[in-house]
C-alpha cells in the first residue's frame, strides 16, 4: 500500500521535476567569427554596445517546422540554419544570438500541432517558419491563433490567406513567404500551355495527374475556366495518394484518350521522378509538362537516370539554382552547397532563409521606430505587413505581402518560372526576360 | 477496349506473379510454424533498399541483389530465433509483436531514407509493343523471373526431402515430432525461404515501380488478402489468389484510382475471415 | 473478510486522493505546455481504460480498438463541420452544429453501435480468430478516409477551429479533459465491479463454466465490447475537441501498439494497472523521450518510435504479462516471504 503511493508521489515527482529542468539548447547554429562572404542585405543592426533589456529577453528563438523526413521540410531546416548562422556572425537580431529549434511535423496533422505547441510554448519560438502541406497548415493555424506566434509559412491553398481577411485579429500573425497562392499556379499552367502553343506545340487535350491532397482542388478551381477559355479538353483528371507509383496505368490512358500534354500537379506525391522514368520509358507521346514540386530539386535529374530530360516544370518559389533572380539568391545558393554539400533540395529553403532575415528587418525597423518591444507578435505583425506592393522586401527574391498576408505574385516579385530539364541542367525558358534557354521537345513526339 | 483488356492481363499477370511471391512466403511461415507475421513485409522492402544501397555503391546489380534476398533471409532467422520463438505459443502476442517490428523497422527506414521513394536499379530495360500496350522489360522480366521461383518452390517442396519434412511439419506438428523431424531446424529454414520470397519480389516490384518504407504494409496487406482468400497454408491456394488479387488491384487501378486497390484487398479479407473462418485455417479451433 | 475488504477500500481511496490532488493541482505547477500535454494524457488514458474492459475484464484481445477511438472522433469532428458531406451526402449537410457535449456523446454512441454490428459478427470468432479480425479492421477504417477523402480529409484530416475546442484557455481545457477522465473512469470501475463484470471475468476466466452456470457468453462479451467501445468513442470525441484537428492517426496502428504497449506495461484486468502505464507511456512519448532525443546522436536512425516499438517488443517477448502485473507479484511474494505466518 504505501509502496501504491510512493510510486505515484514518485511519479508526480517525476511530472514536474521534468517540467522544471532547464532546457538544454539544441542545435543552436554555432557562430563562426569570420564569414567572410555572408550577405548584407538589411541595413546594419544597431550596435549598441548592452544589448536592450526587452523584457530580459537573452536570445531569440525561430522555429523551424516541417517534414523532416522529406526534402522540403530539410530544406526549410537547412536554410534557416544558414540564415542563423549568417546573422549570429554579424551580431545577431538587436544584439541577441539567434538560436534554431526544429519541430517534424511527420505530415501529420496531430504530430504537426503538437510540435508547433511545443516549439511556440516550451521553447519560446518568437517566429516559426515552414509547413508543408495545405491542410497541415490548416490545422496548425489554429495553434499559431492560440499561441499569437508569428508564422512565415508554407502551403499554397488560398483558404489560409482567405482566414487572415476574415478573422483577421485570430490570424493576423500568418504570412506565405514560400510561395505564391494555389490559383497563380493555375494562371502559370495557362501560360505554360500558351506558351508551347505559341512555340508550335498543339495541346487541345490535357491529362491532369494530381495530389489527392486539398491544395490541388485550389489550383484544379483556377484552372479549369482557363482551360475551357482556350478551348482545351481535360481528358482525364486522377488523384494520386502520397508514394504513389504506378503511373504507368495512367500514362497509358491518357495515351488511349489522345492527350498531347499529361500535366502533373505533384507535391504530396513526391513520386515524379518515377512519373518521368515511366513516361520517357513508355516514350509515351505527349509532353510532360506542369507543377512538379520534386523536378525543382536540382539532384533530380539523376534521381530519375535521365528520363527527366524534356520535363517541363514550374519553378514554383520563383528561384532556379541555375537562375537565380536577385543577387541574395545567388549568393545563397552558394552558400547553401557549401554548407551541405548540394543545393537546396527543395524550393522551401529559399521561403524559410528569406523569413529569418525579413523577421530580422522587421524587428529592427520596429526598434528604431521606438517600439518598447520590438519582439511582440502584434508588433512584428505590424512591421511585416510594411512590406507590401510597391515596397518589397529584397531578398532572395522580392517578398511582399498582400492585405490577407499571401505572397504578392509578379514578374516584379515572386512567380513560378516556367523552366524544362535539359540534358541534365535546369533552364528558365519563360518569360523571355528572365528565359536563360529553349523549349526543347522530346524526339518521340 | 481491346487494348485496355490486353493491357488489364497483361499488367494483372505481372502484379499477381510479384504478390504470389510474397504471398507464399506469408503462408509458408503459418502453414509450417504457425506464426502470422505481420513483420512480412519488411522482408520485401528491406530487401529492395539494400540492392540499392549496394548498387548505388558499386557493387554488380545482379550481385547487389543476390546479397540483398540472401540478407532478409538471414535476418528473418534472427528474428525468429531471437523473438518470435520465444512467443510462438502464443499467437496474439506474435501479432503485436511483429506488428512493432515492422513499424519499427519502418521507421527506421523513413529516418535514413526519407519518405520519397527510390527506384532499384535497372537490372534491364527496354519496350516490348502487343498491339498498343508498351510492356517494358522490367515487367516481363518480373512475371518470367515470379513464375520461375514460385515452381522452384513446388519442386523443393514435393521433391527433396528437406521440402518434403516442411511439408510433414506443417500437416502434422505432433506427426512430425514423433517421426523424428528435427522441428526447430525445419522453423528456421521456413522462415529463410518465407523471407527470400518476399524479399525477391520486393526486389521485382521495386524494379518496375518504386522502394518506399510505405510499400512494407502495402506489400503485407496484399500477401494477406492473398494468403486468406488462397487458404492460410496452402502455396497452390495462394499462387491462384495471387493472380486474382492481381488483377483486382489492376481492375480498381484502372477504373477506381489508386487508393481503392488496397480497401478492396482490405474488404476482401475481411468478408472472407467473418464469413468462411473456419476451414479457412485448415484447422478447427 | 469484511474488514479486510473495507482496509482495502481505503487503500484505494488514499491511493485515488492522492491522485485526485496531484493532478488537481497540476496546472498551479506546470508551464503551459506541459499543461497540455497532461491534459491530452486524461483522454489517453480514457482510451486505455476503456481497451481494458474488453480485453483485461472479459479476455477477449481486441487489437482494432483505434477503429472505434476514430469513429468517435471522425463523428464529433463532421458534427461540428457539416459542411464536409456538401456534394456527397447532401441531407447531412445541412445538419447544425452541435454543442460540445453532444457532440462528445455522439461520438462515444456511433462507436458504441459500430461496436455493436462489429461484435455480433465477430465475437462469434473465438480466440485467436477474434484478434486476427480485429487487428486488421483499423487499416480497413484508416483506408476508407482516404478513398472518402471529401468527407474525411484524407491524411490530412481538418480543423474544427479553436471555437470549437472544448475551453479557448489550455488550463481550462485541462480540467474539461480531467473531468471528463474521471466521469469516465468512475463509470468504468462500477460496470466492472458490479454483477455485469463478474459475469465478464467469468466469460474471460473459464467460458464453458461460465455457460453453465447460466452466463450468456456471447452475449456478455457483446456488452463488455460495445461498453469499451462506447468510452473509446468518447475518448476519440474528446480528443478532437481537445486538440482542434482530426487525422487518421486516431484509426492507426500506433496509437493502437500505444495502448497495447500502456496496458500491458501496466498490467491488464485492474484498472488500475493500464492507468499507471497509460501514465508512464504517454508523457513518455509525449515528454520524456522528446528531450532525450536531441542527445542522441544524428547518424543513429533513432527517434521517439523507435524507442517505443523496441519496448514493445522488449516487453512483449519477456513478460508478456506486465511488467506492473510481474512487480507487484514480485512485492507480494516478498511480503509473503517476509511474514510465512500471514497468509
Amino acid at each position: 500500500m504505501m509502496r501504491k503511493v510512493l510510486i505515484l508521489v514518485l511519479l508526480a515527482v517525476l511530472v514536474f521535476g521534468c517540467a522544471q529542468e532547464e532546457k538544454k539548447p539544441e542545435a543552436t547554429p554555432t557562430p563562426k567569427p569570420a564569414a567572410t562572404e555572408t550577405p548584407k542585405p538589411t541595413p546594419t543592426p544597431e550596435k549598441t554596445a548592452t544589448p536592450p533589456p526587452f523584457g530580459g529577453k537573452k536570445e531569440v528563438v525561430i522555429g523551424v517546422i516541417g517534414p523532416m523526413a522529406l526534402p522540403e521540410g530539410t530544406a526549410e531546416k537547412n536554410a534557416a540554419m544558414l540564415a542563423a548562422k549568417e546573422i549570429n556572425a554579424q551580431g545577431g537580431i538587436l544584439g541577441l544570438k539567434v538560436r534554431v529549434v526544429v519541430g517534424d511535423t511527420k505530415l501529420k496533422p496531430d504530430e504537426a500541432t503538437k510540435e508547433f505547441r511545443r516549439l511556440a510554448t516550451e521553447e519560446k519560438a518568437d517566429m516559426i517558419t515552414g509547413g508543408f502541406s495545405s491542410g497541415i497548415m490548416s490545422a496548425m493555424m489554429e495553434v499559431m491563433a492560440e499561441t499569437k506566434t508569428v508564422f512565415l509559412a508554407d502551403a499554397s491553398s488560398p483558404a489560409h490567406p482567405a482566414m487572415v481577411a476574415k478573422e483577421y485579429d485570430k490570424y493576423k500573425y500568418w504570412f506565405r513567404i514560400s510561395q505564391n497562392n494555389g490559383s497563380t499556379f493555375a494562371w502559370d499552367l495557362a501560360e505554360m500551355i500558351d506558351y508551347l502553343r505559341d512555340q508550335g506545340v498543339t495541346v487541345n487535350k490535357v491529362y491532369i495527374i494530381r495530389d489527392e491532397h486539398v491544395w490541388t482542388d485550389a489550383v484544379m478551381k483556377g484552372l479549369t475556366p482557363l482551360l475551357e477559355e482556350r478551348n482545351i479538353e481535360i481528358v482525364g483528371d486522377e488523384k494520386v495518394p502520397r508514394g504513389y507509383t504506378e503511373y504507368e496505368q495512367l500514362l497509358l490512358d491518357a495515351q488511349d484518350k489522345g492527350a498531347d500534354l499529361i500535366m502533373p500537379i505533384l507535391a504530396i506525391a513526391g513520386t515524379g521522378d518515377v512519373l518521368a522514368k515511366q513516361w520517357a520509358e513508355l516514350q509515351i507521346p505527349a509532353l510532360l509538362a506542369g507543377h512538379d514540386l520534386a523536378a525543382i530539386d536540382a539532384g533530380f535529374y539523376e534521381k530519375t537516370g535521365g528520363a527527366a530530360n524534356y520535363y517541363i516544370f514550374l519553378a514554383d518559389g520563383g528561384v532556379l539554382v541555375t537562375a537565380p533572380p536577385t543577387e541574395m539568391a545567388a549568393k545563397f545558393v552558394e552558400a547553401y552547397k557549401k554548407e551541405y554539400g548540394h543545393y537546396p533540395e527543395s524550393h522551401q529553403a529559399y521561403g524559410a532563409y528569406d523569413a529569418v532575415y525579413i523577421y530580422k528587418m522587421a524587428v529592427e525597423a520596429a526598434y528604431k521606430a521606438g517600439e518598447k518591444n520590438p519582439f511582440d507578435p502584434d508588433v512584428v505583425v505590424k512591421y511585416l505587413e510594411k512590406y507590401k506592393p510597391g515596397n518589397p522586401a529584397k531578398l532572395t527574391r522580392n517578398v511582399a505581402f498582400h492585405k490577407n498576408h499571401a505572397l504578392v505574385w509578379g514578374d516584379d516579385y515572386v512567380r513560378n518560372w516556367i523552366a524544362q530539364w535539359q540534358d541534365g541542367k535546369q533552364y528558365i525558358i519563360y518569360p523571355s526576360t528572365v528565359a536563360n534557354g529553349q523549349l526543347k521537345l522530346p524526339p518521340w513526339i | 477496349m481491346i487494348d485496355i483488356a490486353v493491357r488489364i492481363i497483361v499488367y494483372g499477370a505481372v502484379v499477381g506473379g510479384i504478390w504470389a511471391l510474397v504471398a507464399s512466403g506469408f503462408s509458408l511461415i503459418f502453414g509450417v510454424a504457425r506464426i502470422l507475421n505481420f513483420a512480412h513485409g519488411i522482408f520485401f522492402i528491406l530487401a529492395a533498399y539494400l540492392g540499392i544501397v549496394l548498387a548505388k555503391s558499386g557493387v554488380n546489380p545482379y550481385l547487389a541483389t543476390l546479397i540483398s534476398i540472401l540478407f532478409v533471409g538471414g535476418f528473418a532467422v534472427a528474428i525468429y530465433t531471437g523473438l518470435l520463438a520465444r512467443i510462438k505459443e502464443h499467437e496474439v502476442m506474435v501479432i503485436i509483436v511483429t506488428l512493432a517490428i515492422a513499424l519499427l523497422v519502418e521507421q527506421i527506414l523513413i529516418i535514413i531514407f526519407g519518405e520519397h521513394g527510390i527506384s532499384y536499379p535497372a537490372l534491364i530495360s527496354g519496350v516490348l509493343r502487343i498491339g498498343k500496350t508498351p510492356i517494358t522489360y522490367k515487367r516481363i522480366l518480373a512475371f518470367v523471373v515470379a513464375v520461375v521461383v514460385l515452381a522452384l518452390l513446388e519442386l523443393f517442396i514435393h521433391k527433396t526431402r528437406t521440402g518434403k519434412m516442411i511439408m510433414a511439419s506443417s500437416q502434422n506438428y505432433e506427426g512430425a515430432l514423433l517421426v523424428g523431424i528435427n522441428v526447430d531446424r525445419i522453423f528456421i529454414i521456413t522462415m529463410f525461404l518465407s523471407a527470400v520470397l518476399a524479399g525477391i519480389g520486393g526486389v521485382l516490384y521495386t524494379q518496375v515501380f518504386a522502394a518506399s518504407p510505405a510499400a512494407s504494409l502495402k506489400a503485407l496487406i496484399f500477401a494477406f488478402a492473398i494468403v486468406i482468400l488462397g487458404g492460410l497454408g496452402s502455396i497452390k491456394g495462394s499462387i491462384v489468389a495471387a493472380f486474382i488479387i492481381g488483377y483486382i488491384i489492376t481492375i480498381t487501378n484502372q477504373f477506381l484510382g489508386a487508393q481503392w486497390a488496397e480497401f478492396a484487398a482490405l474488404l476482401v479479407i475481411i468478408a472472407i475471415l467473418v464469413f468462411k473462418p473456419t476451414g479457412l485455417f485448415g484447422v478447427e479451433e | 473478510m469484511r474488514a479486510e475488504m473495507l482496509k482495502t477500500d481505503f487503500k484505494k481511496l488514499i491511493l485515488g486522493i492522492v491522485f485526485l490532488v496531484v493532478f488537481a493541482a497540476a496546472p498551479a505547477f506546470l508551464p503551459e505546455a506541459y499543461v497540455y500535454l497532461v491534459g491530452m494524457m486524461f483522454l489517453f488514458l480514457i482510451l486505455v481504460i476503456s481497451w481494458d474492459v474488453i480485453v483485461g475484464y472479459t479476455g477477449q484481445v481486441n487489437l482494432g480498438h483505434t477503429v472505434f477511438v476514430g469513429l468517435g472522433a471522425y463523428t464529433a469532428a463532421l458534427m461540428q463541420v457539416p459542411s464536409r458531406f456538401e456534394g456527397s451526402v447532401d441531407f447531412l449537410a445541412g445538419m447544425p452544429q452541435a454543442p460540445i457535449p453532444v457532440s462528445i456523446l455522439a461520438g462515444g454512441i456511433v462507436a458504441g453501435f459500430f461496436g455493436l454490428a462489429i461484435g455480433i459478427i465477430t465475437l462469434r470468432l473465438k480466440g485467436f480468430y477474434f484478434s486476427l479480425v480485429t487487428a486488421i479492421l483499423p487499416l480497413v477504417f484508416l483506408k476508407s478516409v482516404f478513398v472518402f477523402s471529401d468527407i474525411f480529409g484524407g491524411e490530412e484530416g481538418f480543423s474544427i477551429g479553436l471555437e470549437r475546442s472544448l475551453a479557448g484557455d489550455v488550463t481550462l481545457r485541462y480540467y474539461y479533459a480531467f473531468v471528463i477522465f474521471l466521469i469516465s473512469f468512475v463509470i468504468i470501475y462500477f460496470i466492472v465491479n458490479s454483477r455485469i463484470g463478474l459475469r465478464f471475468r467469468a466469460v474471460r476466466d473459464d467460458e464453458d463454466l461460465a455457460e453453465s452456470i447460466g452466463v450468456n457468453v456471447v452475449r456478455y462479451k457483446i456488452l463488455s465490447f460495445v461498453i469499451s467501445s462506447f468510452f473509446a468513442g468518447i475518448g476519440g470525441a474528446a480528443i478532437v475537441h481537445y486538440r482542434i484537428t482530426i487525422g487518421p492517426d486516431l484509426y492507426d496502428i500506433p496509437l493502437m501498439l500505444l495502448i497495447i504497449l500502456s496496458a500491458v506495461i501496466g498490467g491488464l484486468g485492474t484498472l488500475y494497472g493500464p492507468l499507471f502505464g497509460g501514465i508512464v507511456i504517454y508523457l513518455m512519448k509525449s515528454w520524456w523521450l522528446r528531450s532525450l532525443l536531441p542527445s542522441i546522436p544524428e547518424w543513429l536512425p533513432i527517434n521517439d518510435d523507435v524507442i517505443l516499438y523496441a519496448i514493445l517488443i522488449a516487453v512483449g517477448v519477456l513478460a508478456p504479462e506486465g511488467i506492473w502485473g510481474r512487480v507487484r507479484e514480485m512485492l507480494r511474494e516478498r511480503a509473503e516471504a517476509e511474514s510465512p505466518q500471514s497468509t
